[in-house]
């Protein structure tokens, strides 16, 4: 039996209340426009208006702002900021700061220093400046074709990298070639804005004294934005000190330095004053990444049992006027998670990473796994349909069964730990307990659409990330300390973002080391204190790779208190049991040590066990030894309303595997939250272009994102199978809710409406997209 | 007008309100937003700003005992009225209930959103509304991106059931 345990006496398990929410709830979160400092002056930055041009004119002189650097200033004091996930082949792997060449709506060409931020936008204003505009394209496949403006003109191609994932080509035209059926789709994936309820900020002060840059961030990683604000302003790491404070939420939009955060903490340096810049909602749209955006013409082959053979796409996505920090990343994550839960002799995908004059694409909740999610299940459902046959059946047939686990996928995936059976299976179970609402109305159809996927979390040991060309360290190192008085401080580089990692990093430490949660304090996100984190709070990893460094910690530390109060007590360690906060001889209560009085102790010094160190702090680095695989299915019942193409979803059903859960609770909210971003995706999110490359979709009136009404309440089922080379046993829980739901909810609106189901090959299905499909059907005739 | 006017404060004007009990006089501009005013003139940094185009919710107060948008009102309009905001609903220790039942209930994630959502659901539940009656529109007022709203719901339903006690 699988199904997550109960422990009723651990606090690994246990639903306990997160440390950090009365603070939060009292109006007392300290987030980057929180931060005061004495001096504090206000940033806005000059950004070009125009999707693709040369600036030929930069002129602050007359706009009376404290400070004004334009583009020439910005490049001559900056060193260009370097991608870390490198394709083979990439042609651009840098990001010039203050390029006077303009390729997208929103790209910052200066900054402008006020005493406000208000007194700073006006200044703005009154610049000068210049454009000579070139030609636009903002479609990747546009931007593929003969004559398509070109951003990088010396390339001869909008090409920026062209690369292969899994089985070379012929291999798997041969395995094509095999298939009894092959279902061939064009599917596409479109342009998502993160959307942080937090939009981006920094408040940047240079000490000239000391000679030292403190940055206050609203970063998930805060040492890769030290490193990389150490190298773009010619200083050393140690003279940059970032501290992210409570983030409100990041969602991978906020996992690197931005151009525009170099130039506010240039202008501190040029000022000697503190320089506040927050990032406000519209400029958010063109400013901060986006993600997804990518064209798969994808393949499923089979055999004439529907066994499958061979799954294959030919990935054109769309990096935006430059690569960002992960660039191709996230395609090539969709080529290397295309086969999920179930088998294939042969897969491979053809990735090209396309330039055009929109923001940049990047990380964002489900990583090119939703992309992949969406391609695989929408093609399994084609499949089944093509076939006659249920689809949940169809996938059960094609799992990775649990005794064939581990495996390695064509895409050289070591898929781990779990049973994908058992998980689908147990949903399927679930859905059936439902009430069916008994509408009589013959123009609202009902469905039922599944979807299954294997989520690549805890990234990842570092030889696989040289493997990727992902330019960045992927260990861990926990630090863990008891205090002369016997209170706890873990300290991590993994960041706090509102997915409750203080909490569960405490239940871990205060599990193994026996004391009560409230003794724990966890600190994060400050680069003076913190060890190392070069990959920081991405990738479903802080648990994973962050929470086994402190497991492993927390039991070496706790190893060696009992050792000491062993000897302290003439005993042999393996006899010492702690106790209600007292360190006991088993069966002997008369004895006793307390746990405070061994802290003490120690930390003098005094009646050690010969070769025993004094203090009590260990550090852990946790260096993987291979990906964690998650895994969930996902079902979803709708209801379209063939009059106005409004979906909506009636019942929601997940079952989730994260391996061993700390705090269930909190996985919970993780998948509640994730299907709701899932569900934006399916039914209402996409960030548009028009003319010229204009941005079309830049506020919260025009991007729509789910609000209550459109997200039910889930009915979530877990299973529990550890990841059997993490300490403790965690897999990823933040994006499993994501990255099947889009295909989830689309096939349920082709179960729905089969009359569309071909035709179900692009999210959002809006009410306007759905009102075509269905009128396009014949399904309006009746009017 | 020139920048020197903006920083020189021409337009600046005298706004006395009554903010959480306390009566508050600040000198600010006459652009000022409520938002901005509450956050940068008087520090009640608890309201938050999320979109500054009334779509978002997070930086909803009372105003007069009402929930207002504060992005969508300039501080001049609350001259001698009556603001309330996160930190006028939070008792000196501890939580209310409606905090309450949001933390046993998961109901917040990054918590960016939440002080919004507390004035709109403490706002209607002061003016005598059946809070659980009205969820759908109270929350339909505020994007939350972290909770999928589902905790945030059965916080306020287990708010309205009496809180913890009473709601198990």
């Amino acid at each position: 039996m699988t199904v997550a345990p109960e422990r009723p006496a651990s606090l690994v398990g246990a639903r306990v209340r997160r440390v950090n929410d009365p603070r939060l709830l009292r109006g007392e979160g300290r987030y980057v426009d929180d931060v005061h400092v004495a001096g504090m002056v206000h940033a806005t930055i000059v950004r070009s208006p125009i999707a693709h041009g040369v600036l030929r004119t930069f002129d602050a002189s007359a706009c009376g702002a404290l400070l004004a650097l334009g583009p020439d200033e910005i490049a001559a004091a900056t060193r260009p900021l370097q991608c870390v996930w490198l394709a083979e082949g990439q042609r651009q792997t840098e990001v010039l700061l203050g390029d006077r060449r303009v390729r997208y709506v929103g790209q910052p060409v200066g900054v402008v220093v006020a005493l406000s931020r208000a007194a700073a936008e006006d200044a703005a204003e009154l610049i000068e400046l210049d454009y000579d505009e070139l030609p636009t394209v903002a479609d990747q496949e546009q931007a593929l074709r003969d004559g398509a403006p070109l951003l990088q003109p010396e390339w001869g191609t909008n090409v920026a990298a062209d690369f292969r994932v899994g089985d070379d080509a012929e291999t798997v035209e041969a395995a094509m070639a095999r298939a009894a059926r092959v279902v061939e789709r064009r599917l596409v994936i479109p342009r998502i804005v993160p959307s942080p309820m937090e939009t981006r900020g920094v408040v940047a002060s240079w000490d000239a004294n000391l000679r030292e840059l403190t940055v206050w961030s609203s970063t998930q990683t805060p040492h890769h934005v030290r490193d990389h604000l150490a190298t773009s302003l010619r200083l050393s790491a140690d003279q940059v000190r970032v501290i992210a404070p409570d983030l409100g939420g990041g969602f991978g939009s906020k996992e690197h330095l931005y151009p525009d955060e170099v130039m506010v903490s240039l202008a501190s340096m040029r000022l000697g004053r503190p320089v506040k810049w927050i990032e406000d909602r519209v400029e958010h749209f063109t400013a901060t990444m986006h993600a997804r955006d990518a064209v798969h013409y994808a393949r499923l082959g089979m055999d004439e049992d529907g066994r499958f053979v061979a799954i294959a796409s030919d990935v054109i996505g769309n990096l935006g006027a430059h690569p960002s920090n992960v660039g191709t990343g996230p395609f090539r994550i969709s080529g290397s998670m295309l086969p999920g839960p179930y088998r294939f002799s042969s897969a491979g995908v053809r990735v090209r990473g396309v330039l055009t004059n929109t923001t940049p694409t990047g990380a964002y909740r489900g990583f090119g796994m939703q992309e992949a999610a969406w391609v695989r299940e929408r093609l399994v459902d084609e499949a089944a349909r093509e076939l006659g046959v249920d689809p949940v059946e169809l996938r059960l047939m094609n799992m990775v069964r649990e005794d064939e686990l581990p495996h390695t996928t064509p895409t050289l995936q070591d898929y781990d730990s779990g049973d994908y059976v058992e998980g689908l299976s147990m949903l399927r179970d679930m859905v059936s307990k439902r009430e069916v609402p008994s509408d009589a109305n013959p123009r609202i159809r009902r469905g039922v659409g599944y979807g299954s996927q294997v989520e690549f979390t805890g990234l990842g040991p570092s030889p696989v990330q040289k493997i990727v060309g992902f330019h960045l360290g992927g260990f861990e190192t926990g630090v863990v300390r008891v205090d002369p008085d016997g209170s706890v401080v873990v300290s991590s580089g993994v960041m706090g973002m509102g997915q409750g990692i203080e909490t569960t990093l405490a239940q871990i430490a205060a599990d193994k080391l026996g004391v009560p949660l409230e003794k724990v304090r966890v600190t994060l996100g400050d680069t003076k204190v913190a060890p190392y984190s070069a990959s920081g709070s991405i990738a479903s990893r802080s648990m994973t790779v962050g929470g086994g460094a402190v497991t492993r910690a927390s039991i070496a530390l706790s190893d060696k208190m009992r050792r000491i109060a062993a000897h302290q007590m003439e005993a042999d360690a393996g006899d010492v049991e702690l106790v209600d906060g007292v360190f006991r001889v088993k069966g002997v209560p008369s004895t006793g040590v307390a746990f405070g009085d061994v802290a003490a102790s120690t930390w003098l010094g005094w009646d050690l066990p010969p070769g025993e160190e004094a203090g009590l702090e260990v550090k852990d680095m946790h260096e993987p030894a291979n990906i964690s695989y998650s895994y969930s299915s996902h079902a979803a019942a709708v209801a379209v309303d063939l009059d106005t193409g409004k979906v909506h979803i009636e019942g929601y059903w997940v079952t989730h595997d994260s391996g061993t859960v700390i705090n269930p609770m909190i996985v919970d909210g993780q998948v509640m939250g994730g299907v709701a971003q899932g569900i934006g995706i399916a039914l209402y999110e996409k960030m548009t272009y028009g003319e010229a490359a204009q941005p079309t979709t830049t506020s919260f009136l025009d991007y729509l994102v789910p609000l209550s009404g459109d997200v039910p309440d889930l009915v979530i089922g877990h299973t529990e199978h550890p990841a059997p080379h993490i300490p403790g046993g965690m897999k990823g829980a933040g994006e499993g809710g994501t990255i099947p739901a889009p295909a989830t909810v689309a096939n349920a609106v082709a179960a729905a409406v089969p009359e569309i189901a071909g035709k179900v090959l692009e999210t959002p299905l809006s009410p306007g997209r759905m009102w075509e499909l269905l009128h396009e059907a014949g399904l309006h005739d009746r009017l | 007008m020139t920048i020197d006017d903006t920083v020189t404060g021409v337009d600046l004007c005298e706004v006395t309100v009554i903010v959480n009990g306390q009566l508050r006089r600040a000198r600010t501009e006459v652009r000022t937003l409520l938002s901005d005013f509450l956050r940068h003139d008087l520090g009640l940094t608890g309201t938050h700003v999320g979109c500054e185009h009334g779509a978002c919710g997070a930086c909803t107060v009372l105003v007069d005992g009402t929930a207002v948008r504060a992005c969508l009102m300039l501080a001049v309009q609350v001259d001698g009225g009556e603001v309330t905001t996160v930190e006028g609903i939070t008792p000196d220790e501890g939580l209310s209930p409606l905090q309450d039942a949001m933390w046993a209930e998961h109901g917040l994630q990054c918590g960016f959103c939440t002080p919004g959502i507390l004035c709109s659901v403490e706002g209607a539940a002061r003016a005598g509304e059946n809070v659980g009656e009205r969820l759908d529109d109270l929350l339909g007022g505020h994007i939350c991106r972290c909770t999928g709203y589902q905790n945030v719901r059965a916080a306020v339903r287990l708010y309205c059931a009496g809180g913890q006690e009473a709601g198990r």
